[in-house]
């Protein structure tokens, strides 16, 4: 409550809004026009986003540049708003209706008073597309002196320069059975990526796991050919079986369940994998046995 | 090399070795052995025959006899029968289902007479890790024409003659491609194979390049020398770990006998080749896409132009072609155009590699003739449909096809009549649907793949699918409404406008072409609340057809929910309050007297 009657004393000053993609440059106006004092902060050299390099939106399939454009205007000419751009927010304190804000600006290495935007300096640079470096995490993570080993095998096996963080994810992906996060951190600071980055493509792919998983991967495989001969069904009689959803672990560690798109054996269709097992032209009560048996490995490799 | 008087093809491609093919090899060299055969007669494990309904598979020369579904008990009886007494065994040969004798000759199967191999020119009878096998099959001889004797613009000419069009799916003409990226401006080109083969349903590409992967690097050898690349890369989804592991073995083949690398049979030429795994995304079958993620970038598409021909891998000019299409290659060269432009007909030249499956008698990989029929395809070579049910429809190009219903059976198959029909030819999926399969729900299961695999860069993509899939799930469920097929034509049209690659652009054509040729099925659905094939849940239900019950209880046995009660010898009852419709009761029992209503 305490909250609210600051608020309501009043003691709003000015409003910082974060990103100067669409909803944020509309966000900013709507507040502006209110009477507040507005600030509109983005990362990017300049407001607009990414509704900027679209040609069409959704679902009426207006012209993108012709909403936005005529808002980044009124925003640029704005009274009440201050653009921040090449900036980050370095902390926040405070509460609702008093915070204070630390904003990081970068430098920009050009007058933006004189500045015109005319692009001939971005014509004529010899270093043309530089990126800028992101901020990288300075502290290395320790690591197990098993982990750094593996993990020092494992990138001496992927060093060779351009377009290697795929593979290096995919073989501590297999190595692990899913991506451990300080071994995240310890490529990131090693191979001088940013995480950002490298959660970017450990989320993308469906290949990546952040969680630990089973012993036996049961994947149900997906296609068209297996759909139209009744894999649903089969899945769901796993998830029966095993007591777990789709995604999900069993709690003893031991299966993993997963749908796949296509393992590309549609000639046997249904198809399921277990581990590097293949099973075709499976049935609901088939593969309920067929697990059966996994589930006794296990347990006789437990006894002995 | 040691000559023998028999060779065993024994299949080792997926469908087989699943179906313990590698089991029957064991038992096969014990029983020679016993008879001291060993000497005699050679196993060879060949790479995917195609057959894969009927797996295992081993064919036997000489005579190309044909043994299916084989398993360790019948070896014994086999080698002693055939390898030893000459008589090969009729109980073990393919009985195609509308005669009565067994066939023994491989080439006399239907499934096998109808198709013409090119790109599968050597499937079955070569080791693929043996790259003297392919030399032996004439393999390597159009990279030796095309590096002596021909000029780059010979090869591109040669290629634009032959009429040869990506086989990836889009059809463009591969002539053409390859001359924009040798007339292309950059320091370095690069060359792609797209062996990233996303399309559920289609597992031709797996099967070349585990069964032939020379034919791909020869192909792509023959490319590199025609637009004056150095490097390639073959993207291969990591899903199939046969294909890598071949693919590098072939490689380093090919280099020991210096047909890659430096200095290439002699001519100065240099190549090299990199196979990188994809991760598991959809997404990077687009090329741009599948650029981005070898770059080690996140994987969406970008706008076009520049075209990789302009602005490929790392910046520079790149030429990428799917697997299919590079296995083409060798036999242009080294047959000419002139042979190969004679298959097909006007706009699609040669032969198309399909992976017929779905609800199909004999399922497997084909190549035929461009220009052949959908009937012959599913009658012909596939046998009919399983159980002799009725044909409701063929669905062609994956997520991105549409399905054909009846009365196109008799399309001749080509790039463009396919677009017609509101399908497209895609890599070559071809899953067969019979009356147990419905409509609506093969589109939501279309849209359902395409909103988990859509990048999320382009909204109309990513929030169409998303309400695409909801309505369709409320028709499914019999919660739909009268304009909802109304909406759902306009949603198609802003999705294809809206997105920027082939995902979103081709994303309406599961469901354009089922309304178009079954909006019976999606009225009887929203009207009626019935769903025709029996599939879609909320609107079935399962019932014991008393008079045929026998009470065999295997269904009280196997029911998760303890839905089904009874006495032996009595007709069983369901309760259908306590049925949760999974459909084992259906699925077990031996005398159809459960039936989906």
């Amino acid at each position: 409550m305490s909250n609210l009657s600051t608020m309501q004393k009043g003691k709003i000053a000015s409003v910082l809004v974060i990103g100067g993609g669409i909803g944020g440059v509309q966000a900013a106006l709507d507040l502006a026009e209110s009477g507040y004092k507005v600030y509109l902060l983005d990362q990017r050299p300049a407001i607009g986003g990414t509704m900027a390099q679209l040609d069409k939106t959704f679902p009426t399939n207006d012209c993108s540049m012709c909403i936005l454009a005529p808002k980044l205007v009124d925003a640029g000419r704005h009274q009440n708003i201050e653009i921040i751009t090449m900036a980050d927010v370095d902390s926040i304190e405070g509460e609702p209706g008093m915070f204070k804000v630390r904003v990081k600006k970068n430098p920009r290495f050009v007058d933006e008073s004189k500045c015109t935007g005319c692009g001939s300096c971005w014509n004529n640079c010899p270093v043309r597309n530089m990126v800028q470096p992101d901020e990288k995490e300075t502290v290395k993570p320790e690591l197990e002196e098993k982990d750094l080993e593996k993990i020092t095998e494992l990138m001496g096996d992927n060093k060779d320069g351009r377009g290697t963080l795929v593979p290096l994810l995919q073989d501590i992906n297999t190595e692990y059975g899913y991506l451990p996060q300080n071994i995240i951190r310890y490529v990131s600071t090693d191979l001088d990526i940013p995480l950002s980055q490298i959660y970017n493509i450990a989320t993308f792919y469906k290949g990546f796991s952040l969680t630990p998983r089973g012993r036996y991967i049961i994947s149900v495989c997906l296609g068209t050919a297996c759909h139209v001969r009744g894999a649903p069904k089969i899945l769901e009689a796993l998830e029966r079986d095993l007591g777990i959803k789709v995604g999900q672990t069993t709690s003893d560690l031991n299966f993993t369940l997963e749908a796949v798109r296509c393992v590309g054996c549609c000639g046997l269709a249904p198809v399921v994998t277990i581990g590097d097992d293949l099973y075709g032209k499976v049935t609901q009560v088939k593969i309920q046995k067929t697990i059966e048996k996994y589930k006794g490995r296990e347990y006789a490799k437990a006894k002995t | 090399m040691a000559e023998y008087r028999m060779h065993l093809m024994l299949c080792a491609g997926t469908g087989c070795v699943s179906n313990r093919s590698l089991k029957i090899e064991e038992s096969l060299e014990k029983e020679l052995k016993k008879h001291k055969l060993e000497e005699e007669i050679l196993i060879v494990r060949t790479g995917c025959n195609g057959f894969c309904a009927q797996g295992p598979i081993m064919v036997a020369h000489p005579g190309e006899i044909f043994y299916q579904m084989l398993t360790q008990k019948d070896i014994p009886h086999l080698v002693e029968e055939h390898f030893l007494k000459g008589r090969p065994v009729k109980e073990l040969m393919y009985t195609p289902p509308e005669e009565k004798a067994p066939v023994p000759k491989m080439g006399d199967i239907g499934f096998f007479r109808e198709q013409r191999l090119i790109a599968l020119r050597n499937r079955g009878l070569i080791d693929p890790e043996r790259i003297e096998e392919y030399i032996a099959r004439g393999g390597y001889t159009g990279l030796a024409k095309a590096l002596t004797s021909m000029r780059p613009d010979e090869i591109i000419k040669e290629i634009k003659d032959s009429g040869l069009r990506g086989r990836g799916g889009a059809g463009f003409p591969t002539g053409r491609k390859w001359e924009f990226t040798a007339k292309a401006e950059g320091e370095e080109k690069y060359i792609i194979c797209n062996a990233d083969e996303g399309d559920p349903g289609a597992f031709m590409d797996r099967s070349i390049v585990e069964s032939d992967p020379h034919s791909v690097l020869e192909g792509m050898t023959i490319g590199a020398r025609a637009i004056g690349a150095h490097h390639a890369y073959i993207y291969i989804r990591t899903e199939y770990p046969i294909a890598v592991e071949r693919m590098r073995k072939a490689i380093n083949q090919a280099k020991e006998y210096g047909l890659l690398g430096e200095d290439i049979l002699g001519t100065g030429f240099r190549f090299d080749v990199t196979v990188h795994r994809g991760a598991g995304a959809f997404v990077c079958g687009e090329e741009t896409s599948l650029i981005a993620s070898l770059e080690g970038r996140s994987p969406e598409p970008r706008i076009r132009p520049p075209f990789p021909a302009q602005s490929g891998v790392w910046g520079m000019p790149t030429n990428i072609n799917n697997v299919e299409t590079w296995a083409n290659v060798p036999e242009i060269i080294n047959r000419g155009a002139g042979w190969y432009s004679q298959l097909g007909t006007d706009t699609s030249k040669g032969t198309k590699v399909f992976s017929l499956v779905g609800k199909v008698k004999n399922t497997g990989l084909i190549e035929v003739p461009m220009g052949i029929t959908l009937r012959k395809i599913i009658y012909d070579i596939g046998g009919g449909i399983l159980e002799d049910k009725k044909f409701k429809a063929i669905q062609t190009g994956g997520p991105s096809g549409g399905c054909i219903p009846e009365e196109l059976l008799d399309l001749p198959i080509d790039y463009e009549r396919l677009t017609e029909a509101g399908s497209i030819m895609g890599s070559g999926g071809m899953i067969v649907m019979d009356e147990g399969t419905c409509m609506v729900d093969v589109a939501r299961y279309f849209v359902d793949f395409l909103r988990g695999e859509s990048c999320g860069k382009c909204t109309s993509c990513r929030e169409g699918l998303e309400s695409m899939y909801q309505i369709l799930t409320e028709i499914c469920e019999g919660k739909g409404k009268e304009s909802d097929v109304e909406l759902l034509e306009e949603l198609c049209a802003a999705i294809a406008d809206g997105s920027m690659c082939a995902l979103g652009g081709t994303a309406s054509n599961p469901v354009l072409s089922t309304i178009r040729y079954f909006r019976n099925e999606y009225q009887s659905h929203i009207r009626d609340q019935e769903c025709p094939a029996g599939v879609c849940r909320e609107l079935i239900h399962y019932l014991i057809d008393r008079e045929k019950c026998t009470g065999c209880l295997l269904c009280v046995k196997n029911c998760p929910s303890d839905a089904i009660t009874g006495e032996r010898k009595e007709p069983v009852n369901l309760n259908q309050e306590k049925c949760i419709k999974c459909g084992i009761c259906f699925e077990v029992c031996k005398f159809k007297a459960v039936e989906v209503k």
